[in-house]
């Protein structure tokens, strides 16, 4: 039986999907350079 | 340990038994068994992923690494996301529409049988030794806080563990897995609240924050390239994807998990969900170790958190003086921390450099404790001290079972998955056409063994010594090889079976050069493995091409 290849429930696709984790990560990287820095 | 305590660690146990017991009804064969029947949702299996990987040891010793080292741990999984993304979009679809078992038969398929037998003893190598050190690990720090002997904690976990997992296989574990994981959260809010809550009334949240940082604790970000700095921003970013494109793409404990999704995009949103959840995960617990050492700026540490340790370093002749430099510096300590708050500008300047020199002083004082005591890792008992120390009734309890919680699930998955290769790479090939019930009788049967190996193995471990720390970088020495061979199968159209064998031997050769005759941090290994594999696999599978078309 061949697997169901689905959509994401969410943006459409999974390349949407793969792009808004990559911008997360950039955000979440910068956020913790911004907060060791504010109290560094 | 109070009654109400023992009360919660034992509900939380009985519950996990029971739980797993329930949820493994209607397991009636190998498909059933290993795989789940391929009917897992996403969160359950994204959570039981999470749960794998994070053992007991991570939490235990992850908080005590934020209180000597600062926060900087948590760039080890920036990679992590990355690495999810690559996954999904390669290994994921492929592996399920391979139909396999194991991520080593995909590669019978794609190569030749040798190179199937090549990978899958690696994995039983490597991951044998981890499950082993997986049990051992945080029985050793329970058994000192808890003043039980090694043996009782190792074989309570290790029994519930193989209780649930013989009988229930995969299924059982990922649905337990979800629960233990539900209650870890749980556990670690708790924590958090606690330990800020116990910092004196006049320091503030953001107060804490500030001593953290003036110590050097609140460091989540180094952007220096070092490559034998084991934590950085760089290290993270490349060193940590491969790492972690091996360990959740090649690694069996962890394919097995979204292998037994419902559908490749279940799979998909499995791994989706760790690469948003895992890093702000890491950084609350780094944060917990972060305030628990600022409130012991202000409450009077042991010298020595290991208990045993710091009795032996007492009937030392050495002991008053290095007792009497390490109050000196936590006095001044606190004092500069109390002014540092209370005043800004020039005059809080020169207190942060008062607090370092103490900090500085202090740091000393431990190392030259720690020379006193001999060979131990004092982090790893930083948290559990303080929490048995200065939480209340019912926490420590809940907080143990948090630690017994976090090492069934990382034990449960190791050792299905330890078992899954046994008998379907190795077993099944040396005895094919059996009937499905023969298969799943040995599966349970290698359930049972690799169960009680680690149990074995754990209680030897008092005996392995500094060998742990070495055991640890084992996975590292393998993993980049690992990838390097996946890598090969997926991307290389042109890879030949003998190319990826040859690549893989090569790879390893270049990463145990790197171990034996560098200084180059172990993160790196996985870059260095799969790259030599990737260069050597794809060379040759040119020439054995002309060959053989010659």
């Amino acid at each position: 039986m061949i697997p169901r290849d689905d959509p994401p429930p969410f943006l459409g696709t999974w390349n949407r999907v793969y792009a808004a984790v990559v911008i997360y990560l950039a955000l979440l990287v910068a956020g913790f350079y911004c907060f060791g820095r504010a109290f560094a | 340990m109070r009654t109400l305590d023992w009360a919660v660690l034992v509900a939380s146990i009985l519950y996990f038994i029971a739980y797993g017991l329930y949820r493994a009804r209607g397991v009636n064969s190998t498909h059933s068994y290993l795989l789940a029947g391929k009917t897992m949702p996403w969160y359950a299996i994204g959570l039981s992923i999470m749960a794998t990987q994070a053992s007991a040891i991570t939490f235990i010793s992850t908080t005590g690494q934020a209180y000597s080292d600062g926060m900087r741990f948590v760039q080890f999984y920036f990679g992590l996301p990355v690495a999810m993304i690559l996954i999904s979009m390669t290994a994921v679809p492929i592996f399920h529409r391979a139909n396999v078992y194991t991520a080593y038969e995909y590669l019978e398929q794609r190569f030749d049988r040798k190179t199937r037998y090549l990978t899958s003893v690696i994995f039983l190598l490597q991951r044998g030794l981890g499950a082993g050190i997986a049990l051992y690990a945080p029985s050793v720090v329970l058994s000192v806080i808890l003043g039980w002997s090694e043996q009782a904690t190792t074989i309570l976990m290790g029994v519930v563990v193989i209780l649930f997992t013989v009988v229930g296989g995969v299924k059982a574990i990922t649905w337990s897995d979800f629960q233990q994981m539900i209650l870890i959260f749980f556990g670690l809010i708790v924590s958090l609240v606690m330990a800020i809550q116990l910092l004196p009334a006049n320091v503030s949240f953001v107060d804490a924050i500030r001593v953290a940082a003036a110590a050097g604790r609140i460091n989540p970000v180094v952007t220096t390239f070092d490559l034998n700095d084991r934590y950085n921003v760089w290290s993270g970013l490349i060193g940590g994807m491969f790492l972690a494109l091996a360990y959740f793409g090649t690694d069996q404990s962890q394919v097995q998990r979204y292998l037994s999704g419902s559908s490749i995009a279940q799979s998909r949103l499995s791994l989706i969900f760790n690469a948003v959840a895992k890093i702000p995960m890491q950084f609350f617990i780094l944060f917990i170790g972060a305030m628990v050492f600022v409130f012991h700026v202000f409450e009077k540490p042991p010298v020595l958190f290991q208990p045993a340790d710091q009795k032996k370093i007492e009937a030392r002749a050495e002991y008053p003086a290095v007792k009497q430099r390490f109050d000196a510096a936590f006095e001044a300590r606190r004092q500069a921390a109390y002014s540092m708050i209370q005043y800004d500008g020039a005059a809080g300047d020169s207190f942060r450099e008062i607090y370092r020199g103490a900090q500085k002083e202090l740091d000393a004082a431990r190392v030259d404790a720690s020379k006193l005591a001999g060979p131990s890792n004092d982090v790893n008992y930083v948290f559990l001290r303080f929490v048995t120390t200065y939480l209340p009734a019912g926490v420590v309890g809940l907080v143990i079972a948090v630690v017994f919680a976090a090492a069934m699930s990382t034990i449960s998955g190791e050792v299905n998955s330890l078992a899954t290769v046994t008998v379907m790479d190795l077993y099944r090939a040396a005895r094919p056409g059996a009937e499905d019930s023969h298969y799943l009788m040995a599966s349970r049967a290698a359930t049972l063994f690799w169960g009680a190996y680690a149990i074995v193995f754990a209680g030897y471990g008092s005996r392995l010594g500094s060998l742990i720390e070495a055991v640890n970088i084992v996975g590292s020495l393998f993993y980049g090889g690992m990838l390097g061979v996946f890598v090969l199968a997926f991307y290389v159209r042109r890879a030949t079976a003998t190319g990826a064998f040859i690549g893989v031997l090569a790879g390893e050769a270049a990463i145990f050069y790197c171990f034996w005759f560098t200084k180059i941090s172990f993160l790196w290994y996985n870059v260095i493995g799969c790259v030599v594999v990737i260069l050597v696999g794809y060379l040759l599978s040119g020439a054995s091409r002309r060959y053989s078309d010659a």
